[in-house]
């Protein structure tokens, strides 16, 4: 089990090495020129191709990639991201600006869909082909097919515009947050509402189920007793895997409801080119992945009795 | 308490017909059969793989596995209490406290995620009205009393931890933790190494002489039978061939069916150089059934009336224990005298 973690962290570490140094590659291969743009930020006009040269030699860029990815290593390790071209500010001031933010939409995104999923399948597993089950199944069909900007359109036009309940851009107290949460945690929930429903019918349906019903449960108790737990393992690795793919949400949906967090810099630094802001929040996303994915795994495996204790041979 | 209790039956089945329905095929699983058990008695039900013993055992409590759809008619009674008219809470109260059942394979029928020994304390909770720590209690004591070592040690044990042979103590423990007056054995060895079964079922047969509980033995092992049986039921393709005493049974069998299925067990005491002898044929496609008697195509005695008349059960002997037997063929050509 131990040694199991710490092979698990490691390859999480080596991971993330692996996958910085390809962002970093890939960024610095996309068109365009960082000392060009600096040298255009802080002359205009007035940049000629002398202080290009001496911006791009004072920044190293004129060294070989593998060095340049150990010295940003190097620095990031540090805490240092370098400053972003487009807002001149360190990108550590701007994590510690918008990371609060951003979490705070995927965790309360993550939290919904916890709960949405959790309910939909367990009632829909209690109906058990009943007229709840049948339209709970075509709800997470159209939730898991709706496209997340669509969806954010017709929540603003419903609830801001026709009912004038929350506002349409920005962030002011709890309800403002409902829209984008409701959003965010829409395909997840719709997902994780058939990985729930699906398992659990197939575990109702194991002998050990019938053991349940011979001990003299009800349904109801059978189902959350003996079924839900059986179901932990798969729904924790789709909800692991839907939990970082809402970081991809968040981008679009940050900039449809105007909140500041890093996905809409994300976007603002790809139109503008800004190539160390870019780098800086693809490293984010990437610690983000491994992270969450790593944490899935060693609850999966705390919460299965066979990987928490082994038979002893 | 004698072997052949003369108290009437705590469990009771007649009539029975079970349906039991995939979204391509239905099956007749159970045709008009039936049985009783008595306290104190047990009762084997024998037949092939499909002849529908567990279907006719367990089909009338509601312990079919889900996700397939039942159908089922006739009467079933507990303690007199018609079980098939019960709400779904008495029912299930029922199962867990009436009846204790001993499934077959204890590897895939205990909850991995469950631990073995607060399953147990919570049995003896709700059903025997014990405290918490009287359960607990109650529990370690039925590991100990099914034969497991070191039962405070496994009270906290998952099923992945302990070998098949003590997962069955352990399965055994669970069905009686509520103290039930009627414990169904489905096949309790079939899934297990030939030197356990003989321990498991001498464990289940002290419980049953110590507690004086009815056991229905579900069994396709004639060698089970004749260790644990007072009376035998014998079905094929959902309907009781013959049934009586296990020594009429065994030794004095009457239905052509019994007599083939008695024939093909190995007898390794006796040095008969003819060996073991196989019924021809397979049993009935019970998704389409014909009228009459369902062995006709396998039977050797068979006649043309076989095959448009059910035959009925008649009584033969004269014994306390009823023999009961469907064929009135071998009846007649035997000259048995009936007592109906």
């Amino acid at each position: 089990m131990q040694r199991m973690f710490m092979r698990r962290v490691g390859l999480a570490l080596l991971l993330m090495l692996a996958a910085t140094a390809l962002t970093f590659w890939l960024v610095t291969a996309a068109p365009g020129n960082v000392a060009a743009l600096i040298a255009e930020r802080a002359a205009g006009a007035g940049a000629d191709g002398e202080m290009i040269a001496k911006i791009a030699d004072d920044l190293g860029l004129n060294d070989p990639l593998p060095v340049r990815y150990a010295r940003w290593l190097g620095d990031a390790l540090t805490g240092d991201f370098g400053v972003s071209l487009r807002t001149g500010k360190p990108m550590a001031e701007e994590f510690a600006e918008r990371i609060p933010m951003t979490l705070a939409l995927l965790a309360g995104g993550g939290v919904l869909a916890l709960v949405l999923s959790l309910a939909m399948g367990i009632a829909g597993a209690a109906s058990n082909g009943g007229i709840v089950d049948r339209v709970l199944h075509g709800l997470a069909l159209v939730g898991a097919s709706t496209p997340n900007f669509f969806v954010a359109a017709m929540l603003v036009i419903v609830f801001s515009v026709w009912l004038g309940m929350v506002p349409t851009f920005g962030v002011a107290g709890l309800t403002s947050w409902l829209l984008p949460w409701i959003t965010i945690a829409l395909f997840p929930a719709s997902v994780l509402a058939r990985v729930v429903r699906v398992n659990l019918q197939d575990t109702m349906s194991r002998p050990f189920a019938t053991t349940g019903f011979a001990k003299g449960l009800t349904r109801s108790a059978v189902l959350l007793r003996e079924a839900l737990p059986n179901i932990a393992i798969p729904y924790m690795t789709t909800f692991g895997a839907q939990f970082t793919l809402m970081i991809i949400g968040a981008i679009v949906v940050e900039r449809v409801f105007g909140l500041n967090g890093v996905g809409a810099f994300f976007i603002e630094a790809i139109r503008f080119r800004d190539f160390i802001g870019m780098q800086a929040i693809l490293t984010l996303f990437v610690v983000f992945f491994v992270s969450i994915n790593l944490l899935v795994d060693v609850l999966a495996m705390l919460a299965d009795p066979r990987l928490r204790r082994p038979r002893k041979a | 308490m004698s072997r052949h209790s003369q108290n009437g039956p705590i469990y009771e089945v007649e009539g029975l017909v079970i349906d039991l329905y995939t979204p391509t095929v239905s099956v007749r699983a159970v045709d008009g059969a039936g049985f009783y058990v008595a306290p104190g008695e047990t009762l084997a039900i024998v037949g092939e793989s499909g002849s529908g013993k567990t279907v006719m055992t367990l089909g009338p409590l509601g312990l079919l596995p889900e996700g397939v759809a039942v159908d089922l008619r006739g009467t079933a009674r507990a303690d007199g209490k018609d079980i098939l008219s019960m709400s779904p809470t008495d029912l299930s109260r029922l199962r867990g406290g009436f009846f204790g059942v001993i499934f077959q394979d204890p590897m895939s029928a205990l909850n991995p995620m469950l631990k073995i020994g607060p399953q147990l304390a919570e049995q003896a909770r709700r059903f025997a009205g014990l405290s918490a720590t009287e359960a607990r209690k109650e529990a370690v004591s039925l590991l100990a009393r099914s034969g497991i070592p070191d039962p405070e040690d496994r009270y906290d044990r998952y099923p992945h931890e302990l070998s098949g042979g003590m997962l069955q103590r352990a399965m055994i423990a669970l069905a009686l933790a509520a103290r039930p007056r009627v414990l169904i054995a489905d096949e309790p060895t079939t899934a297990l190494d030939a030197t356990v079964q003989a321990q498991i079922l001498a464990l289940i047969r002290q419980i049953q002489k110590e507690d004086g509980i009815a056991v229905i033995l579900i069994t396709h092992d004639i060698g089970a039978v004749s260790v644990l049986a007072d009376r035998v039921a014998v079905l094929y393709a959902g309907q009781v061939a013959e049934e009586g005493s296990a020594i009429d049974v065994l030794t004095a069998p009457v239905h052509p069916y019994t007599r083939g299925l008695l024939a093909s067990v190995p007898d390794f005491r006796s040095d008969n150089a003819t060996g073991t002898k196989e019924i021809p044929g397979i049993p009935p496609n019970q998704a389409q059934l014909e009228p009459g008697c369902r062995f006709a195509d396998r039977c050797e005695l068979v006649q043309p009336q076989c095959r448009t008349h059910r035959p009925p059960l008649v009584k033969v002997g004269a014994g306390s224990v009823p023999h009961r037997v469907a064929c009135p063929v071998v009846i007649a050509a035997e000259g048995i005298v009936t007592h109906d």
